[in-house]
């Protein structure tokens, strides 16, 4: 569980990874050199760096993310969520393929780029098997999980929207509880209505709501990632 | 009347400080860093243009900011404008010079924005003609 200056939500995310017995640490900035020996990495919420320059930017090149983005080329999987989302993101990590360089970004909600929070639903988007994070859920499984955001709204260059589509890159949209998919759910102006991004091998996820949040109700995303990370 | 008015903080920029240290990070040779926000005003002078800027308390703080008329519609010499994709964000000035005070050359500008400064996949760049 990495933080950088300016993270926040650790404390939740590491309480839930552990109440579906993921053994997680927080390694704060100043320990980077101790990343590489872990076998997963969620990357939480907050203003990493004050996100100076834009949202994840500047914590995107830090070199707590070297072990990180390592690791990830090397098959381990890499949770983001929010800040940590953006931060991926902007490492290029998610969707992937573009040599590090960023080729879609959680930017300025619209219509007017007002931070929001509210509860919302995300429905999974893929076939489970898609990501070996997702790979416990249901098909088509709808969670809760709290949008804290200005900076939520999926954008990209037309021809890298398609991508992801093509590539099967949106791993989760928002939908009504009943898991019924439209613009009216999507509380940020999202392109695609996208509420998580996934990359083309499966192992790294960006998840732009919070579903640590919705703590201590029960949740899938979390169970499912510490199986898959648990898994032999 | 339109005028590109720049509004700058009047203390320290700990965002431009920042983009220093991680722009040198990246290999480039950078030694000074500033930044501006880059506003469109219309107005009947430039002293109404700059009024109505100074009136928007969503970018100005009369305490922290200042702002002037810039001269050219274009960036000039070590200068980056990044602008975003869609409407309703913020464009920013990036001005970079090395150790001299020199301006940076336009090919190291673009491998600052690459390495930093602009993600293509939301903003765009513009550089000294």
């Amino acid at each position: 569980m990495l933080v950088f200056p300016g993270t926040n939500s650790e404390e939740e995310t590491v309480r839930l990874l552990r109440a579906y017995a993921g053994e997680a640490e927080l390694v704060h900035w100043s320990r980077a050199r101790t990343l590489p020996a872990y076998d997963a990495y969620v990357i939480a919420g907050g203003f990493a760096y004050e996100d100076r320059i834009r949202a994840g930017a500047i914590a995107a090149r830090d070199a707590m993310m070297e072990p990180v983005i390592d690791g990830a080329v090397r098959g381990k999987l890499v949770l983001g969520i929010c800040n940590g989302a953006q931060i991926l993101l902007e490492a290029g990590l998610v969707p992937g393929g573009s040599n590090g360089r960023p080729t879609a970004a959680f930017t300025r909600n619209a219509p007017n780029g007002h931070f929001i929070c509210k509860q919302v639903s995300v429905k999974l988007a893929v076939d489970p098997q898609r990501s070996a994070i997702t790979s416990s859920l249901a098909p088509g499984a709808v969670m809760p999980a709290w949008a804290a955001h200005a900076e939520g709204r999926l954008a990209a260059r037309a021809a890298d929207l398609a991508a992801l589509v093509d590539g099967e890159h949106v791993a989760f949209v928002y939908a009504r509880p009943d898991g019924v998919v439209d613009d009216g759910a999507t509380p940020n102006g999202s392109a695609l209505r996208c509420a998580g991004l996934v990359n083309r091998e499966g192992n790294v996820l960006a998840v732009m709501p919070h579903p640590e949040r919705i703590y201590p109700q029960h949740s899938p995303l979390f169970e499912s990632f510490v199986r898959a990370v648990n898994a032999p | 009347m339109k005028r590109w008015i720049a509004v700058r903080l009047k203390l320290s920029d700990n965002t431009a400080y920042t983009a220093l240290v991680a722009l040198r990070s990246t290999g480039i040779d950078v030694a000074h860093v500033e930044r501006a926000r880059l506003v469109r005003a219309e107005g009947v002078s430039e002293a109404a243009m700059i009024a109505a800027v100074e009136r928007d308390e969503a970018i100005f703080n009369t305490h922290l900011h200042e702002a002037h008329v810039r001269e050219a519609d274009h960036p000039q010499a070590g200068e980056i404008w990044v602008w975003p994709r869609d409407a309703g964000g913020d464009a920013w000035s990036w001005q970079l010079r090395d150790g001299r005070g020199a301006p940076l050359d336009t090919a190291t500008l673009r491998r600052a924005c690459d390495a930093l400064l602009c993600n293509p996949a939301i903003e765009e760049a513009r550089y000294p003609a």
